[in-house]
């Protein structure tokens, strides 16, 4: 007997983890190429604007600051760091900040920033009823105020954070011009306040972004970046105009793009890895679109140095850098190249072995848009590398990246060359697709089955179908085939049997004679490698 | 919320397997670790005992022994980082934590496979509500594995500002400041309190090991108390239990005792002049490295009408009559001299006749094995010295310990009275700080900050150390209303980021951290800047 008693810690209901249900905000569809060849690439679109906006009415756990370099002001430090600033209840700091006395206006202010600042339930809704946000806009533009204008913005700043609702009343009460003044405020505090209140407000969707945007707050925002602006204030900033290219439906004002972009660029070539990784999520809302939007960041000559930081250390940077080249590569053939010629092949295969699973998905997916591309970048493809890794992502990787590969699959079967579709085979892709064959989801297996037709088409024009259809057979391809035509998806039903019938038809199954007087394009069976060969 | 949960099935797995035991080097662990083992031993647990000192050291003897060991017992580490991550443990690999670092990390609290938490239940863990923390992490994109929230996911569209702009970072931004729960050492011993199967020996080392707490400034006076109080009921439940056998002292008996001892360290053991030399309590409010305060000792001595003597010789040969209400006659003038806490609350046991030792005792010798910088002596050496110091069967290794922990007291006090006189300690505005130099008493810094408290507000130590690198130790400030709650090691770590400057967190107190020599001015600029 044995009587050990550990004490443990329960939680009723939640024994595990969560995980995360990740909604797949990017939904890569590809067209085939049989049915439209010349746009075989398709943009991801992007669930998560919706997602986002869906989540507006409840409060998110919201990213915390970090930026104290930028607050030099002493007068600034005096009131974060001491926690001298009472707390009072509402009804009193309605009373002063409602005052005429600007100690009580102050001392008001700074109380109800401070119950906005708590991190638990912050009393927004109470002060826009209690009808504060008109004196605090008010305050905005007291110039010999400096404490309460930075009061003010604080807290006009943290209602913006709150849902649509709380932004729009920070909005209809006149702040956007009044924070767009205050962006000129000498005092550095208060403007980079300025800096994060707009951000919020840029933040909250297209239509405020907009509404900032004709107002002038880019050439504002863009005036304070000089060469000894804090990085802290930077950072604000980067997130701020990070927020401004942010959105769809409708893009950002192309004129608008335009200002940014030299300013972005300029950023991207700091060391901070805040400022890269924003100013690389900035890059990546602009290339989220069609192919001139691409051009217009393409054009800038960034894509070398965001190929670059795609093998940065930190994965806040890596992550939008690589989001950034995998739009770029899901443009034109130009576009592509321009990505190719920047070395994006040769950083791929690091990042599709990349220990996080959802770096190796968008990778893959990257691939399998360059695999989309002519000849000529398949080529570039297979000489640095790309196969073995995606052979393995097609083995063993997570399902969301085993489907991009298997599209990198189709997309290079149905634009490479005959020689290319033969290299990729005997690089275990065929084998890997066909034990896919067995996955629930319809998509895929359309897909697999396309690509599976594509490599007959590829041995039709080397006369070897008869040696495919054997080696097909052999790796458990014509039962899992067969197992097809019983699909419930009557698309996945009619592709099965036209495969079948077209290559697996009775007659034509018989022993295959290894004709050895012909020594170009012979597909052997039964080898160790189990793959066809020249 | 919390609820204690007792895991029977635990005992049937324990049954079978051995037990790594990886314990941190503080007397609390030490304790607990006695304890264990007692429990251990009497269920016939087979166990390997692998002293660890800091998150390096944890690492490689996980290493070392993942693959013989499926179950980890982590005494005083663990549980303020996600050990998961840092361990990379296999899936079945579990760990039984039982750990005083708070606040605990919260993906540990809330994984219940792997990790067993040995926290009690209205113990304050310092960590949000699991809703506060995972919600809504399915609005954020590209993180597949709960606790990678921040890495690599979409910024969020809008941020609000929050208070403490300086210690926040990411959604999970509880980690603000550090402190220390209840004991380890209290917590076996409930453990075995609830087993019936606790022995007076283990009582005795959970008093120690909650001593240590208080002595190492970890907790506050009120949960001193608290926890005293608990404590005192065990006692006299064990003396009532034994009530026959205390009437007939043994050679071999042990009796606790609850005791309301002075504030004096190991006076038993010295000479009462010597002590109050060398206590921290005694020497800082006298400041005896002044003459001003050399004076006021002497008038105190005076005031007490105890002959120099007497007071200067061992204490074991003082007179008895001046003994018999010693403790009285000190209270008495030491509140005429401000030291209004020169009694405290504690225990005291007796080993057979001869040998009386108060708990604070126990933990100053105990520490000085454990950090003793003899030459040749490795760190477990030292470990081994100090948990066998706590078995009263050796007590000529304590013995070892007290002179040792003396000539430590006494070193300490001349570096806080060297540091003082020559002016180590500079004013950085935010905070005190003091660099002391190569070729100080070498002695191991690591209770120096302690006795430096209590001189200074807020403090941080320089140590040097050989490899050059220094070893710093922040110190909140001391006050009454003093939380033991320590937010350098956050500032540390900022400071360190934002100059990348080379560090080392590897000690289980985030507050400790070694840097390079080199960047040290830099470091100390960050820090004055961060907690302006």
């Amino acid at each position: 007997m044995f009587p050990y008693i550990f004490i443990g810690l329960s939680q009723a209901e939640k024994s595990t983890m969560p995980t995360k249900n990740v909604v797949e905000e990017r939904i890569s569809k590809f067209k085939n190429k049989g049915k439209d060849p010349a746009k075989l690439r398709e943009k991801r679109i992007s669930v998560c604007v919706e997602l986002r906006k869906a989540h507006k009415d409840e409060s998110f756990l919201k990213r915390r600051n970090i930026t104290l370099s930028s607050l030099p002001d002493e007068e600034a430090l005096d009131y974060i760091s001491n926690d001298m600033v009472a707390v009072l209840p509402l009804d009193e700091i309605i009373k002063d900040v409602n005052s005429d006395c600007k100690e009580s206006q102050t001392r008001g202010c700074q109380a109800a920033r401070k119950l906005l600042s708590q991190e638990r339930n912050p009393p927004m809704k109470e002060i826009i009823d209690a009808g504060l946000l008109s004196r605090f806009v008010s305050f905005l533009g007291m110039d010999d105020e400096p404490t309460l204008q930075f009061e003010a913005a604080w807290a006009l700043t943290n209602i913006a954070s709150g849902t649509t609702w709380h932004t729009q009343q920070v909005v209809e009460h006149g702040a956007v011009p009044a924070f767009i003044a205050l962006l000129a405020s000498p005092m550095l505090h208060i403007s980079e306040q300025a800096v994060w209140a707009l951000g919020n407000i840029a933040g909250d969707g297209a239509a405020y972004r907009d509404i900032l945007i004709e107002c002038n707050v880019i050439p504002a925002l863009l005036a304070r970046i000089c060469p000894d602006t804090p990085v802290g204030y930077l950072r604000n900033l980067t997130w701020t105009l990070s927020n401004l290219c942010r959105n769809k439906n409708p893009f950002p004002p192309l004129s608008a793009v335009m200002q940014v972009l030299p300013s972005l660029i300029q950023l991207l070539h700091l060391g901070d890895k805040d400022i890269l990784s924003d100013a690389c999520w900035a890059i990546s809302y602009l290339s989220d679109g069609d192919n001139d939007r691409i051009d217009v960041v393409v054009k800038t000559g960034i894509v070398s140095r965001l190929v670059e930081l795609m093998s940065h250390e930190e994965l806040s940077v890596m992550t939008p850098a690589l989001r950034s080249i995998g739009n770029i590569v899901s443009g034109s053939d130009l576009q592509t190249q321009a990505a190719v010629d920047a070395g994006v092949l040769k950083v791929l295969p690091q990042l599709m072995r990349h220990s996080k699973a959802s770096v190796q998905k968008e990778a893959t997916w990257a691939l399998s848009n360059i695999a989309a591309g002519p000849c000529r970048q398949i080529q570039q493809l297979i000489t640095c590398g790309l196969l073995p890794p995606l052979v393995e992502q097609l083995r063993n990787g997570d399902f969301k990246t085993q489907r991009e590969a298997v599209w990198a699959v189709t997309n290079f079967t149905s634009g490479g060359t005959v020689e290319q579709v033969v290299h990729l085979v005997q690089s275990g892709a065929l084998e890997a697709i066909i034990n896919l064959l067995q996955v629930k989801d319809t998509k895929v297996i359309l897909v697999i089955l396309d690509a599976i037709n594509n490599i007959f088409m590829a041995a039709e024009k080397l006369g070897e179908t008869e040696k495919l259809s054997l080696l097909v057979e052999e790796l458990g391809g014509l039962d899992r085939i067969e197992m097809l035509q019983n699909h419930d998806n009557e698309t996945v039903y009619q592709a099965a049997r036209t495969l079948i019938e077209k290559y697996f038809s009775d007659d034509d199954v018989v022993g295959v004679k290894v004709d050895s007087t012909d020594d170009s394009f012979v597909f052997k069976t039964s080898d160790v490698q189990r793959t066809f060969e020249f | 919320l919390f609820y204690m949960l007792y895991l029977t099935n635990v005992k049937h797995v324990l049954c079978f397997q051995r037990v790594a035991l990886l314990v941190a080097s503080d007397i609390d662990a030490l304790c607990a670790c006695k304890i264990l083992q007692a429990l251990f031993h009497c269920d016939q647990v087979q166990y390997t005992l692998v002293p660890v000192t800091g998150w390096q050291d944890l690492g490689t003897a996980f290493l070392e022994h993942k693959e013989q060991f499926r179950y980890f017992v982590l005494i005083n580490c663990g549980a303020n980082v996600d050990l998961l991550e840092m361990l990379q443990p296999d899936d079945d690999s579990v760990f039984f934590i039982c750990d005083t670092h708070r606040p605990v990390d919260v993906v540990n609290v809330y994984n219940e496979t792997q990790i067993k938490l040995l926290i009690k239940q209205d113990d304050d863990l310092g960590v949000p509500p699991y809703d506060d923390i995972f919600r809504d992490e399915d609005d954020e994109e590209g993180g597949d594995s709960g606790n990678e929230s921040d890495e690599g996911s979409e910024p969020s569209g809008k941020r609000r500002r929050f208070d403490e702009v300086l210690f926040c970072r990411g959604s999970v931004c509880h980690v603000q400041y550090e402190y220390h729960g209840t004991s380890a050492s209290m917590m076996f011993f409930e453990l075995a309190w609830v087993l019936t199967k606790d022995t007076k020996d283990m009582l005795w080392w959970a008093v120690i090991g909650l001593t240590d707490q208080w002595v190492h400034d970890k907790i506050t006076h009120m949960k001193y108390v608290t926890d005293i109080a608990t404590m005192q009921r065990h006692v006299s439940r064990h003396n009532h239990r034994n009530e026959d056998e205390e009437n007939s002292l043994s050679i071999d008996c042990m009796r606790i005792s609850f005791e309301y001892d002075l504030r004096l360290t190991l006076y038993q053991h010295w000479s009462l002049y010597e002590s109050i030399c060398n206590s921290c309590y005694t020497s800082c409010n006298f400041k005896l490295w002044t003459l001003n305060g050399q004076k006021k000792l002497q008038e105190f001595l005076a005031d007490m009408g105890l002959p120099l003597k007497q007071v200067r010789q061992k204490f074991n040969s003082m007179d008895m009559s001046i003994k018999e209400n010693l403790r009285d006659v000190i209270e008495e003038s030491s509140n005429k001299y401000g030291l209004k806490d020169i009694r405290i609350q504690t225990f005291g046991v007796h080993f057979g006749f001869k040998n009386r030792f108060l708990a604070s005792d126990m933990v100053h010798a105990t520490a000085a094995l454990l950090e003793s910088t003899e030459k040749d002596e490795s760190d477990s050496d030292n470990f081994i010295k100090a948990l066998d110091s706590l078995s009263r069967s050796n007590l000529e290794r304590l013995h070892s310990g007290i002179e040792l922990a003396k000539r430590k007291l006494m070193a300490i006090q001349q570096t806080v009275a060297s540091c003082i006189c020559t002016n180590l300690i500079l004013s950085q505005g935010p905070f005190l700080y003091c660099y002391l130099m190569e070729g100080t008493p070498d002695v191991k810094l690591f209770s120096k900050p302690i006795a430096l408290t209590l001189v200074t507000l807020s403090l941080m130590v320089f140590f040097d150390v050989e490899k050059g690198t220094v070893i710093v130790v922040g110190i909140p400030p001391e006050s009454e209303t003093s939380d033991k709650k320590n937010f350098f090691g956050r500032a540390f770590e900022k400071a360190a980021e934002s100059t990348s400057s080379r560090t080392l967190h590897d000690n289980f107190d985030t507050s400790i951290i070694e840097l390079k020599t080199d960047d040290r001015s830099k470091f100390l600029d960050a820090l004055i800047t961060l907690l302006s």
